[in-house]
């Protein structure tokens, strides 16, 4: 008795030793990791005489608007948000809309060539994307397509493509056919019964795909320098690397702009966590 | 006969859905990766080409510059990986411990931010952190780690580029395996630490014996994904030090990038992305077995 209290003791001590180390340390954690983000948000509100001082402050002693500034009153930096904007949401519309289609085919029949078909869609995540750039370049150049946006958006499927059928369809598998089944017994098309079951049904795995393929397209970079020339078709990505090669010193304008740029990204993420995070997930369990 | 029409009817409704998708992905994946494929036998600029059979493969074969950044590729590709997954599972180990659970996803929420940055963005960052003024050295020598009058540029000493491209995909990519890990670990039945209690394990027994072994598959997929992925990655490095300085940083994606849309070499170019593509295949047959088993 007193031996079997003595260890039961030991198991709580060492369960809450465990606990107090595991806050402290995850409190470290995240100080470090969240430290180039502090800066990021400090430079960008500091003037640039204040960047490079030796030792850093983290603190700045002259607080500015003015990198911020400079971007909402440059017309260049506000079309390439645009530009992101409309290629990233077009991308993602198109993804889900052939996605479900391929998805649907993929989770409720059976045919031959099926396992290929899988085989095929997991495989396209490994290609080199680099590899790509080369015949994409000459492809649209002789298509005319070069140096527009319609075009990022039609590469931007290679990878989009594959990962949302992939997560839908695993979406799909998991929810019972009978549900279907019986709308179409009680008079809907199958059409008609997908749309009014299994489409609200599968809203999370929407979403979720959704995201992840927003976040995707928006943060591309090298499609968007080997297909897009002038400023007006540029994408944030790339102005962002334009800007480090044009303004060498302009370095709060830069972190304002790199702000801007994650902000969309990181707030979509505040409020829609769980969804995105089965979304990361999927990408690789499911498929 | 009924049930064969029927089964017909099927495929050929399923096809229907099936099909555009498939178009797209042939016509964006199939057909470019042939023309890859062809073009790697010519010496081709934008304008001419040239056949010359295997001459770009030779010259390859004994270009220092490709094999180095084949190399550099697969040092920048180990440590990224393992650096991964070491901070990955430390994280993901923390977070499941018997925490508040508000504090949990809290917690595991900041963690993440990182990852949804653009590597660009990111890279731009440490560019600025890293620059010889840059809060990296001011950091070191407050702390006394550093002469104050020494600076280190880190991204501009051949020394320092590539470790420190690669710092900053360490610090952006680790999000993924630590939530992977996370629910991985979630999902290990708590009867298995219960019993091994019982059994007077201590704290590593329990590690090696129930929790790592519990993790193998979910470790095997994502390492496998993340070899790939950084394998092939090309931002980091262009925007950090464009593979410089003197290819002390480059990578088998920016080489490829720089001969082909620099030097407009799109014959060589190709050849070293079809060898590229041959490396990643062999890693890949590896990760699509595991996922289609898990597919099915």
């Amino acid at each position: 008795m007193p031996a079997a209290l003595t260890v039961n003791l030991g198991l709580k001590n060492r369960e809450r030793l465990i606990n107090a180390l595991s806050y402290a340390l995850l409190m470290v954690a995240i100080i470090i990791v969240f430290l180039p983000l502090a800066w990021m948000l400090t430079v960008s509100v500091r003037p640039n005489l204040e960047v490079m001082k030796m030792p850093p402050d983290w603190i700045p002693q002259v607080f500015t608007l003015e990198g911020y500034a400079k971007i909402f009153s440059n017309p260049r930096y506000l079309v390439v948000f645009l530009n992101t904007t409309i290629v990233s949401l077009t991308v993602t519309a198109i993804s889900l809309f052939l996605g479900a289609m391929a998805a649907y085919a993929l989770a409720r029949f059976k045919f031959a060539g099926q396992r290929t078909v899988l085989m095929f869609l997991i495989t396209t995540q490994m290609f080199p994307l680099v590899l790509l750039c080369i015949p994409y370049f000459r492809i649209f150049i002789t298509l005319g397509l070069y140096d527009t946006r319609t075009s990022l958006v039609i590469v931007y499927l290679t990878f989009t493509l594959p990962f949302c059928i992939l997560m839908l369809r695993s979406y799909f598998m998991n929810i019972p056919r009978d549900i279907e089944e019986a709308a179409m017994v009680d008079g809907c098309t199958r059409l008609g019964a997908v749309f009014r079951t299994l489409v609200p049904m599968s809203y999370p795995a929407f979403i979720g795909a959704g995201l992840y393929t927003f976040l995707l397209a928006w943060n591309e970079f090298l499609f968007a320098v080997v297909l897009i020339e002038a400023w007006e078709n540029r994408v944030l990505t790339m102005a962002i690397y334009s800007l480090m090669a044009e303004f060498v010193t302009d370095w709060n304008a830069m972190m304002a702009f790199s702000v801007l740029a994650s902000l969309p990204l990181v707030v979509a993420f505040v409020f829609l966590q769980r969804y995105m995070v089965q979304g990361m997930t999927a990408g690789a369990l499911t498929s | 006969m009924l049930s064969l029409k029927r089964k017909y009817r099927q495929e050929l409704l399923a096809a229907s859905f099936l099909w555009p998708s498939l178009l797209v992905l042939a016509a964006l994946l199939i057909y470019p990766l042939g023309d890859v494929i062809r073009l790697s036998f010519y010496d081709s600029n934008l304008r001419s080409q040239t056949w010359v059979g295997l001459g770009n493969y030779l010259t390859l074969l004994n270009d220092p510059l490709f094999w180095r950044a084949f190399l550099q590729t697969v040092i920048f590709t180990v440590f990224s990986v393992v650096l991964h997954l070491v901070i990955g599972l430390a994280l993901a180990l923390l977070l499941n411990q018997h925490l508040n659970a508000t504090f949990r996803s809290l917690a595991r929420g900041l963690l993440i931010v990182p990852w949804l940055l653009a590597p660009t963005v990111a890279g731009m960052i440490w560019v600025l952190m890293l620059a010889p003024f840059g809060v990296i050295n001011g950091l070191l020598s407050s702390a006394g780690l550093m002469d104050s009058n020494f600076t280190i540029s880190w991204l501009g000493d051949p020394a320092t580029a590539l470790g420190s491209v690669t710092a900053m995909n360490v610090w952006r990519a680790f999000p993924f395996f630590m939530v992977m890990l996370l629910a991985g670990l979630q999902s290990i039945p708590r009867e298995l630490y219960e019993a091994a209690a019982i059994d007077g394990a201590n704290l590593l027994h329990e590690f090696f014996f129930i929790t790592l072994p519990q993790l193998r598959g979910v470790i095997a997929t994502i390492v496998l994904l993340d070899s790939i992925w950084t394998f092939r990655a090309f931002d980091p490095v262009f925007v950090m030090t464009g593979g410089g300085p003197a290819h002390a940083s480059e990578v088998l994606a920016t080489a490829i990038y720089f001969d082909g849309f620099q030097k407009l070499k799109f014959g060589y170019a190709s050849a070293q992305a079809v060898v590229m593509f041959l490396v990643l295949f062999v890693v890949s047959a590896f990760y699509v077995r595991r996922a289609m088993s898990n597919a099915q």
